[in-house]
């Protein structure tokens, strides 16, 4: 399990293109000057696209809790009429492959002048466009007792306070889990940005990572391994932060 | 919109209605967000349902051929082949990676010292996506001289040809597939957390035992989860693409052994400018796949327990 | 709760130094009444870094012009740019892979280059884009494929490497098994794709056919793609090529590849790699030409390129793109800063100005192709549409007779069928 992540670091401090000539994942000689020169070899600092990648990501979690949660709230414990279409169609638009859609998104976005922007990449997530975690939350609200409601409405609270004050909370795990999903699907996606990103001052992560090895060039290897190793970091340091919403809390503190 | 309509999938709730008064008003502002971006989501799915009865080759405007590309699906057995790859895929790694998810979750969930650490290590191989370093990394694992035949010779046992040998490409995506559960694990364990402990403490009290109380208490409360878990992971094990891809370099080798059914969509629309076939692909396995997860709706009346 | 500050703090901080950055927030406009062009490709870093050289060179020359430009690996290419032009976006110059060239140029999408001076041009490479009469685009580099031989190996063994101006394929296989037995199996003599087209294209050609007709039909026969897989099947035989499955293409490049690990002792590149090639492989690698190319009924080797450079013929811009293309193509500033990252530069009086100024390297692979130049060899002809489908089925069929569950004579009848049933669509 922690192979990759050592193979990979081990790579990254390897001299030149050695990486593939020593195959043992421990260095015959050890050069840090891939990290350093890694950092600068594109053609803006490294930390500019780190920064990009944030932005993008810390948006799309907040959009993506937003909007998600309040359409999972509203399939799992409200009846309106036209639920079941509803809930069927947003099931629907998981099911469709996503290449056929490329040139009509990208028309779409075109039209709306949002080339070359970061908002083809954001403002869907903050309009639940990403059924998955619709879908997610919902499984999870509806594990919550339906007393709790019954005990809102009693006490005179709205949908909206009910939602805010009882359900939320209790979600906690839900919303951690997706916003740990979301930050590794969005820090690690590459098509959108590639796409609908022309200049490389708005570039992300993935996109710069691709721009140092090609198979017909004589490509910085090493440079690549050392910056993708940088790139993981925030993705694991994020996830061991948000894991103990997962496990830890009210509900299973007696649990020994 | 006609075969969105169709699809019987049936909504979550199973309670009586008559139980609650209606919400329209509030459940539509709470939907609000969502319609809005339905706008997005619906031109794009209605212009390539347009497309799949047209042969549009993506430079010249696309031109109506009602069935054909239908027709021409029936007869093309590359496509019976990228089917083919995909079911086995999907039927045989599926239910390994939701039992492994599962297994390691139940391990995971307890407040021992040090397991946050462990969580990480799990979901470590889920966690590197496909950049360029993790492809190269799988080569050196998979490879003819990798590390997994290095290992295998160390025991005595003369590895194959993990990736270019047609008959052992399609098991080794499984295999990495299986090994990255990270994902549903990472879902059962926020799942397992929403377990009121109370439950657990009442049952000791009663006497019963960790396989029963797994038995009678975590898979009946965990169920809402493990039927997300199934539905989404066969959702997209269907339309499985990046692994194949990235395995044989764009093409489904090797001889077609990993042609999953979007790769070859991928390669028909882009590689072969044919996206009027790719797209009545598309909608093919869309109606796969929804009759597939109604199926899986109406088989969650008999295992599946809410609480409304 | 200190947790939470700290995310919100990072969040701020990111959001700040993005201010106006993604946002429609512009600051990456150029200045007033300017003509921005978009220029895509695909490479790595290195060559951005040269092609910025010379377009830094093209904007000094040319006021009132900004180039834009994007770059990535090869890989995502093809579908960000089919995408941009069914979007109705397509870039002003882009590189162009010679499989796709009929695809874009025979639906009217690319701009038929009259205006662009190609007399500095060589026949051979001023024909690669033809499409009948007229032209579609222009050669960025020039480059044919050789066979590098790792002369520390061969010197490690004590076996002799043949007269690489006049080898055969015979003699190819000779050599290989003498490597492989003169090693103890440690090292194979050779190995090379069978699916590779330009692999075939030459081997087709010493034949006396052309893979793909003048009029974009299939020439091969059946006959020799049997010779081809047998040719191949006999020296795994020998042991001289490793066995089924050894060759691994996904990645490929020459650091990753086998002459550069000293599993093989040769290989097929194309010659624009040789530099990277040879310092992968410790800088003792022999260009040699393909094997058979005096024993054949015709010469089998072309000149080729790595890439075209196409004008989209929605270009706001043609003239300006025009003139930056003419700029890449004839101007030796151009060239003396992009090296030969593309090939050797197609406009001979420019391939010639460069060469002094190269290093030792890429002088070899210079040489061999000014020296190719000089002769008299077949044309290469464009893909037909529907050419990605067959290079797709000769993938399949020769991996299914690598792994002998085909025989040589049932793949090529197969492979025949296949290509005919490809091009009819």
């Amino acid at each position: 399990m922690m192979y990759p992540l050592l193979w990979l670091l081990s790579s990254s401090v390897k001299p030149g293109a050695t990486v593939f000539t020593q195959p043992g994942l421990w260095p015959e000689s050890w050069d840090l000057s891939n990290y350093s020169d890694g950092w600068g070899a594109l053609e803006h600092p490294f930390s500019l696209y780190l920064a990009n990648s944030l932005v993008i990501v810390v948006l799309s979690i907040v959009g993506n809790l937003l909007s998600c949660s309040l359409a999972a709230y509203g399939f799992a414990r409200l009846r309106f009429t036209g639920r079941r279409l509803f809930f069927a169609l947003m099931l629907g638009t998981m099911m469709l492959p996503g290449h056929v859609l490329l040139v009509p998104q990208y028309v779409v976005f075109a039209k709306l002048g949002w080339l070359n922007t970061y908002y083809p990449l954001l403002v869907p997530n903050f309009l639940a466009t990403n059924a998955f975690y619709i879908f997610l939350m919902v499984q999870f609200m509806r594990a919550l007792p339906v007393e709790l409601d019954d005990a809102a409405r009693i006490d005179g609270c709205g949908p909206f306070r009910t939602f805010w004050k009882i359900i939320m909370p209790l979600s906690l795990p839900a919303f951690a889990t997706t916003a740990i999903f979301t930050f590794i699907s969005v820090w690690n996606e590459f098509f959108g940005p590639l796409l609908y990103l022309t200049d490389s001052e708005l570039y992300t992560v993935p996109l710069a990572l691709r721009q140092f090895v090609d198979s017909e060039g004589q490509s910085a290897w090493g440079q690549m391994f050392a910056m993708s190793f940088v790139s993981l970091a925030p993705v694991i340091g994020f996830f061991i932060a948000g894991q103990k919403y997962l496990v830890k809390g009210i509900a299973t503190t007696g649990l020994k | 919109m006609s075969v969105l309509q169709q699809t019987p999938v049936t909504a979550p709730a199973s309670a009586p209605r008559r139980r609650y008064r209606r919400q329209d008003r509030s459940g539509y502002l709470f939907l609000l967000p969502w319609f809005l971006g339905m706008l997005f989501t619906i031109i794009p799915f209605f212009a390539s349902l347009y497309l799949a009865f047209t042969d549009y080759n993506l430079l010249n405007p696309p031109e109506w051929i009602g069935l054909d590309n239908f027709r021409e699906m029936l007869a093309d057995e590359r496509l019976m082949r990228s089917l083919r790859v995909t079911v086995i895929y999907t039927v045989v790694s599926v239910p390994l990676s939701l039992a492994a998810a599962l297994g390691v979750a139940m391990v995971l969930q307890q407040g021992i010292r040090g397991l946050p650490v462990y969580r990480a290590i799990f979901y470590l191989p889920s966690l590197l996506g496909s950049s360029v370093a993790v492809v190269i990394l799988w080569r050196y694992l998979f490879g003819v001289d990798g590390v997994i035949n290095k290992g295998l010779a160390w025991l005595g046992i003369a590895g194959p040809a993990w990736t270019t040998d047609p008959s052992h490409a399609l098991t080794t995506l499984i295999i990495l597939h299986v090994w990255t559960f990270g994902s549903p694990m990472v879902i059962f364990l926020a799942g397992l957390r929403q377990i009121p402990a109370a439950y657990y403490e009442a049952a000791s009290v009663d006497g019963a035992g960790p396989w029963r109380r797994f038995r009678s208490i975590t898979l009946p409360l965990l169920s809402p989860i493990i039927f997300f878990n199934l539905v989404q992971s066969l959702i997209a094990s269907l339309q499985t693409f990046t692994q194949g891809f990235v395995m044989s370099g764009g093409t489904g080798g090797p001889a077609d052994s990993t042609l999953f059914y979007n790769l070859y969509l991928y390669l028909r629309g882009f590689t072969q400018f044919d996206m009027g076939y790719a797209s009545a692909m598309a909608w093919v396995l869309f109606v796969l796949i929804a009759v597939l997860t109604a199926v899986n709706f109406l088989a969650a009346r008999w295992w599946v327990f809410y609480d409304d | 709760m200190d947790r939470r500050a700290v995310l919100l703090a990072a969040a701020g901080l990111g959001a700040l130094s993005a201010c106006g950055r993604g946002f429609g927030g512009g600051g990456d406009d150029a200045p007033d009444g300017a003509v921005v062009l978009n220029m895509v490709w695909w490479g790595d870093n290195t060559r951005a870094q040269k092609t910025q050289a010379a377009l830094d060179v093209f904007q000094r020359k040319n006021a009132g012009i900004t180039v834009r430009t994007e770059y990535q690996d090869s890989a995502p290419y093809k579908d960000k740019l089919a995408t941009r032009f069914a979007a109705g976006d397509p870039p002003d110059l882009m590189a162009m892979r010679m499989d796709s060239l009929r695809e874009y140029a025979d639906r009217g999408a690319l701009l038929e280059l009259t205006g662009l001076n190609m007399d500095g041009l060589g026949e051979n490479a001023r024909a690669l884009a033809a499409v009948s009469d007229r032209t579609y685009g222009v050669p960025s580099g020039l480059n044919s494929i050789g066979f590098v031989v790792n002369r520390t190996l061969t010197d490690q063994f004590g076996v002799r490497i043949p007269d690489g101006d006049t080898w055969s394929w015979d003699d190819l296989g000779t050599f290989a098994r003498a490597v492989t037995e003169a090693s103890g199996g440690k090292v194979y003599g050779t190995g090379f794709d069978l699916f590779t087209l330009a692999n075939l294209f030459v081997f087709t050609r010493q034949r006396g056919e052309d893979f793909f007709t003048e009029q974009g039909a299939l020439g091969i026969t059946a006959g020799t793609v049997q010779a081809w897989f047998e040719l191949a099947q006999r020296m795994r035989d020998e042991r001289g090529m490793p066995p089924a499955g050894f060759m691994d293409e996904a990645g490929a490049s020459a650091a990753q590849s086998y002459i550069a690990a000293g599993k093989l002792a040769s290989q097929i590149i194309p010659t624009n790699n040789f530099l990277s090639y040879n310092a992968a492989a410790g800088g003792n690698l022999a260009l040699l030409r393909m094997p058979g190319e005096t024993q054949g009924v015709r010469r089998g080797q072309s000149i080729d390129t790595p890439a075209l450079w196409s004008i989209a013929a929605q270009s706001k811009h043609p003239r300006e793109t025009l003139r930056l293309l003419d700029f890449l193509i004839n101007d030796p500033e151009a060239s003396q800063a992009t090296g030969t990252t593309r090939g050797v530069p197609p406009n001979q009086q420019v391939a010639a100005a460069i060469r002094p100024g190269l290093a030792p390297d890429d002088q070899v692979a210079t040489d061999y192709l000014i020296g190719l130049q000089g002769e008299t060899l077949p044309r290469s002809f464009t893909y037909p549409p529907g050419g990605s489908a067959i290079a797709s089925s000769l993938e399949t069929i020769a991996t299914e007779v690598e792994f002998r569950r085909q025989t040589p004579a049932e793949g090529a009848a197969a492979f025949i069928a296949e290509a005919k049933k490809a091009l009819a669509e």
